[in-house]
């Protein structure tokens, strides 16, 4: 490696100085929430948010673990993220093996079908209505599931890994007498390990992070997910400021609101050192073209 | 030649005999894409009737009615300016940092800093929208206490009431996206760097070039094809705002809509509150109509220059 001259050095303090600020803000607003989290009331009404707050609490975690709404969100949420990744995996995965095949004819009028919808859409009001007037699913879990179930990016992404798999090894598999579901679940999956970790990882965020299908979709307390539940806190409270109407209602503490906040994304920040490195990777297999 | 004649005289029975297996497997696929982005298409026409629940698709038809009445509003102008303000910027800066931090993290030294930068630009993507939503009404842009009005005091200014006051929301929103997806752009961009030939960049210092002339001439254009394959993504979706962030932010605080309601969240209020659904499909229709416009029309452009880059 080449030596440093002065002004290089001069110059690896400076970008190491602004990578080291943004850096910093892209995480101090979760470390800040944190602290609050788990500071009292009181010191945040008194000194606002602290880096190191005057006076520690844990009341704000044994307030939302008494309630059980939480427990239910919980639920919802990880059900419609474990059911709706699997299910995408499964169905966007065989779509896009079947499109890999180079003996299968209508290939490219199948990727076409999946194409448009891709540049085109009817707009929100007719999907809602379809979904809600023809399917109707509205107040059921299935309106958390079904409309984000498959992704035609995703579908190509596969398409395109499953395409590097040698034919050969198809064809010799089948000359076996293995069937294509077989060829499929037991060569080609395990062979393509790094798109399906990615893919999975990207679907199931999409599903855990979803709050909009609820907020178009769901009435009923008890299918509201995670990131919904912690909508609805955050919109009630709005509404208070704007009319500043307190009535009857009570006005759930900064801190409890914080803790919510950090329980839903508990999950994510716990598995972020793990998954990680397989999204980098994804993003990798995504964006380098070829 | 028998065979071929025959096969040729049923080919598509022949090719579903032959390879059924397939095509069952992308039927599941089909299918449900056949219902939630198909099946509302027809819907379109509702931008052409004055829409009732009782009559559903059966409804009145009133020719351009529900057009003229959207552009003729306030909102046209208002939602449109917004949404294309929002996008073009979250674009343009986007792109500025996530290209700049890409650059800088792999001329770093210190390999394991610019691992550790990475991660931590990272974890913004993972957050849902609610949160973001979340940390900056409550914990950055709050009318007390918040981050921001602790920075302000520090300069001796006094604190805003930001809730009441529309004029800098649309860049708080612009803001809070750059904070969450220039990380997550970053790394498809240093992507792209690590896959550059190492020999360009050996040719182009033999032949005297400084490290800042070789990323100027060398590391640039190579980044074009994943700048504009990029670019391109987004564009058609430059009348459709950012809903899912910009509604957790600003939620129905009508004060801050001047800047700040886009053309999607517009949409929202209007089905909610059921108002008018043959404006909202009229609305629905023109966001997909200039959307479709836009992706081709830049693809032909990028296509006539650069066709290697063109999206297809």
């Amino acid at each position: 490696m080449r030596r440093l001259s002065f002004s290089g050095y001069i110059a690896q303090l400076l970008m190491q100085l602004f990578l080291l600020f943004f850096a910093i803000a892209c995480i101090y607003p979760f470390i800040l929430a944190f602290m609050a989290s788990i500071s009292s009331e009181k010191s945040i009404l008194d000194n606002g948010y602290q880096l190191i707050p005057s006076e520690f609490s844990m009341l704000a975690y044994q307030a939302v673990f008494k309630s059980k709404y939480l427990y239910t969100s919980f639920g919802v949420s990880i059900l419609v993220t474990v059911v709706g990744t699997l299910l995408s995996l499964i169905i966007c995965g065989m779509a896009g093996y079947a499109m890999s095949i180079k003996r299968v004819k209508y290939r490219n009028a199948v990727s076409m079908f999946f194409y448009i919808p891709m540049v085109f859409g009817a707009g929100l009001l007719p999907w809602y209505l379809v979904i809600t007037q023809i399917l109707h699913l509205q107040n059921t879990i299935w309106a958390l599931i079904l409309p984000g179930l498959v992704s035609p990016f995703n579908v190509f992404l596969m398409r395109n890994y499953f395409a590097t798999v040698p034919s050969e090894l198809i064809e010799s598999a089948e000359m076996d007498g293995a069937g294509v579901m077989r060829t499929f679940f037991g060569i080609i999956i395990p062979l393509s390990k790094p798109i399906i970790a990615t893919i999975t990882l990207f679907i199931g965020l999409a599903y855990w992070n979803d709050w909009a299908s609820a907020l178009w979709f769901i009435d009923n307390p008890n299918l509201y997910p995670l990131q919904y539940m912690l909508y609805r806190i955050q919109a009630i409270i709005n509404l208070v400021r704007q009319t500043g109407a307190m009535g009857d209602m009570k006005v759930p503490p900064e801190t409890f609101q914080i803790a919510t906040m950090f329980i839903t994304i508990g999950p994510i920040i716990l598995l972020y050192p793990f998954i990680q490195r397989y999204f980098v990777k994804g993003i990798m297999i995504g964006a380098v073209k070829g | 030649m028998q065979r071929t004649i025959g096969k040729k005289k049923n080919g598509f029975a022949h090719e579903m005999k032959r390879n059924y297996p397939y095509y069952l497997m992308m039927l599941p696929a089909a299918a449900v894409l056949f219902l939630f982005s198909y099946l509302p298409m027809p819907g379109i026409i509702i931008a052409f009737q004055d829409f009732n629940f009782v009559d559903k698709f059966r409804s009145p038809f009133v020719g351009l009615n529900n057009f003229k009445f959207f552009f003729t509003s306030p909102y046209a102008f208002r939602t449109t300016f917004n949404t294309i303000f929002i996008n073009l910027n979250y674009l343009v800066w986007t792109t500025f940092f996530a290209v700049l931090i890409a650059i800088l993290l792999n001329e770093l030294r210190l390999k394991f800093a610019s691992k550790i930068y990475q991660n931590l630009m990272f974890l913004p993507y993972f957050i849902s929208a609610v949160v973001v939503g979340k940390l900056v009404n409550q914990i950055v842009f709050p009318d007390q206490n918040g981050i921001a009005n602790q920075i302000l005091g520090f300069f001796g200014h006094d604190p805003i009431s930001w809730s009441e006051n529309p004029a800098p929301w649309a860049w708080i929103i612009i803001g809070a996206h750059l904070w969450q997806v220039v990380g997550y752009s970053t790394i498809v961009y240093l992507a792209s760097i690590t896959g550059i030939d190492d020999h360009l960049f050996e040719a182009a210092a033999l032949d005297g070039a400084n490290r800042w002339q070789q990323i100027r001439l060398v590391m640039l254009p190579m980044l074009m094809p994943a700048i504009i394959i990029m670019t391109l993504l987004s564009i058609g979706g430059m009348l459709r705002g950012d809903f899912a962030t910009i509604y957790s932010i600003i939620g129905d605080n009508g004060l801050l809509f001047q800047n700040t309601d886009v053309i999607d969240t517009y949409v929202f209020r209007a089905i909610k509150q059921a108002a008018d659904f043959g404006t909202t499909a009229a609305v629905g229709l023109y966001q997909s109509i200039v959307g479709f416009l836009l992706v081709y029309g830049s693809n032909w452009l990028v296509r006539k220059y650069d066709k290697d880059s063109a999206l297809f």
